[in-house]
């Protein structure tokens, strides 16, 4: 109520309302409400994820053509680098598709991780123009990037027949798909975290390609682990890294003919189911500050 | 004036009780503590700077039924913006609390959609967005390209659409699904007459389906066309609540007292308006739940 020093003299009726047909604006739904909601935006999902993929290179003359260009372009630097000039590919068997699979797959996780980190900010017009849960944005960049990966991975593979030495086609190929999934749902959950917090301090987006390029050396994407044997502890932390895992199985299944370990598996999956676990929490208690003008 | 209490039997689609809003923000005035020399430097570096607080609403309580238009006048600056975006929720309120029915649509100027992307697939994006089923859209698609207007324009991506083409769309959008309350920030301003007619139009339809309405507007033309209640905001607070022709007209005065320069009888007119004000003081007949921020 304003002060009474400011000269008026106006009428207070105390009224009584019912509010408890009511919603308080701007207060954040229980949090299995929450995901129910998720599942009822699934086509929105959907729509949003096909839309981005479509616009996602719009402004460039080859279009949607850098989807694949980008990895190739960015294997070949690699190669020149560390095959070539470092020769740091001794003792790795079939170094070049040993390589094509490290930067094909971690690409992926990059661009799921950084889009994913600044999706509040970037889609801050749609979030205040409409009401939906926040979290579909984060599901929606992960489509966009498994939709946009089944062109790559088959690239990939196209690439892996084409050099020397060639791999047989096995059924041990087929295990691409859930280690590629799991790997998905690992990128959702960092990228649920990484957004809550880049919603509220902008500066940690600046951060983020340095962060991965260091955990793009820490995932022996262009060399191998037995680089780091005089290091047991750094090996460790690295076998412990979820996205070398998810190297790990697609290079043991697709180049070398190996069931990948169940070790490999299991690191990976309680990384995956952790990280969503966490992210969904972790962002779901924000999800009333989003958008607001501050 | 009364001491009884006023018991609002029918459940309010948007209850304001006691809203106080504070901006802090950088201000480029000298003096006001920012420190000399190197840390003056630092703190420009680091972005921030000196601050002012500006108190946008010193507690605002309303009480608006279901199947009313609200129209909120004001001169620039007297928080009518500001309490569009707080019961929208896009601003959280520095104190006090904002209860509503359902969530409220508020349509602004300039908010664009996704500009990359078709007008068309906007209307499928923004129409998913709230919510509404393949089967829904399939329905509305129509009426929605209809009321914006837009014709071919529809197939064009958003980038290439004039202001005014797109906040025709967003209202097509946002009114698509017949939002129990609908908030609009000058919007109706930016299309053109034969826009202005198909809005009234669909307004009315809003209206008709016992939706609530509030509008913000320079335009009085408008107030009057649209409004069964009128509220004038000024410097944060309420000076008039009630029948359009009668807050229009006293707000009229003062706004002519405001351009002849003579600021004593502006205030004595406000002062004088504000003198019939009646302020809700809410008490919440609730015994469950009222969640605290």
């Amino acid at each position: 109520m304003p002060a009474p020093d400011d000269g008026r003299s106006s009428g207070v009726v105390p009224t009584s309302v019912d509010v408890r047909t009511l919603i308080r604006v701007g207060e954040r739904p229980p949090f299995r409400e929450y995901l129910v909601a998720l599942w009822n935006y699934r086509h929105f999902v959907f729509f949003d994820a096909k839309a981005s993929v479509q616009s996602g290179n719009s402004k460039d003359r080859l279009g949607s053509i850098w989807l694949i260009l980008n990895p190739v372009l960015n294997g070949l630097t690699f190669y020149l680098i560390f095959g070539v000039l470092l020769q740091v590919n001794r003792g790795v068997e079939n170094f070049i598709g040993y390589l094509i699979i490290g930067v094909f797959l971690f690409q992926m996780s990059t661009r799921a991780i950084s889009t994913g980190a600044r999706a509040v900010p970037s889609n801050l017009k749609v979030i205040q123009a409409f009401n939906f849960p926040r979290a579909t944005l984060l599901l929606s960049v992960n489509v966009r990037e498994v939709l946009a990966s089944i062109p790559v991975v088959i690239t990939m593979l196209v690439l892996i027949l084409l050099f020397e030495p060639v791999e047989d086609i096995t059924w041990l190929w087929l295990l691409v798909v859930p280690a590629l999934l799991l790997q998905t749902v690992f990128n959702l959950g960092v990228g649920l975290i990484l957004a809550r917090v880049v919603s509220r301090v902008n500066d940690v987006a600046n951060v983020i390609s340095f962060a991965m390029r260091i955990w793009m050396y820490a995932s022996c994407v262009m060399f191998p682990i037995t680089l780091f044997d005089p290091y047991p502890a750094v090996r460790t932390v690295i076998e412990l890294n979820p996205l070398y895992q998810v190297l790990t199985i697609v290079r043991e299944s697709v180049l070398y003919g190996e069931v990948p370990a169940w070790e490999s598996w299991s690191i990976l999956a309680v990384w995956a189911f952790g990280a969503v676990a966490i992210g969904m929490i972790y962002f779901w208690f924000a999800e009333e500050t989003y958008g607001r003008d501050e | 004036m009364t001491s009884e209490i006023e018991f609002v039997r029918e459940p309010p689609a948007i209850v304001v009780d006691d809203v106080s809003m504070v901006y802090r923000v950088p201000t480029t005035q000298n003096g006001s503590g920012a420190g000399q020399g190197f840390l003056r430097s630092v703190r420009r570096l680091v972005g921030s700077g000196p601050t002012v607080d500006v108190r946008a609403l010193k507690g605002i309580s309303l009480v608006v039924g279901k199947g009313e238009s609200v129209g909120i006048i004001g001169r620039n600056g007297s928080g009518k913006s500001t309490l569009m975006k707080l019961i929208n929720g896009r601003v959280p309120p520095t104190s006090g609390a904002i209860y509503a029915s359902s969530r409220p649509t508020l349509l602004g100027v300039g908010a664009a959609l996704v500009p990359d992307i078709s007008g068309e697939q906007n209307i499928m994006l923004g129409c998913l967005a709230m919510g509404m089923s393949k089967n829904q859209i399939a329905h509305a698609y129509t009426s929605i390209v209809e009321l914006s207007g837009l014709e071919s324009s529809i197939h064009l991506p958003m980038r290439t659409y004039s202001s005014g083409m797109g906040s025709r769309l967003q209202f097509a959008i946002a009114t698509a699904v017949d939002p129990e309350i609908l908030l609009i920030d000058e919007a109706l301003n930016t299309g053109d007459d034969q826009f202005k007619g198909r809005t009234k139009q669909r307004m009315d339809e809003l209206l008709a389906k016992a939706g609530c309405v509030l509008l913000v507007s320079h335009s009085v033309g408008t107030i009057k066309e649209m409004c069964s209640r009128v509220i004038w905001v000024d410097e944060g607070e309420l000076v008039m609540d009630g029948d359009p022709t009668e807050v229009i007209k006293w707000y009229g005065t003062f706004i002519k007292h405001l351009t002849a320069r003579d600021r004593v009888a502006a205030m004595k007119t406000k002062r004088r308006a504000m003198n019939d004000l009646v302020v809700p003081h809410l008490i919440s007949r609730e015994t469950g739940r009222r969640s605290i921020e």
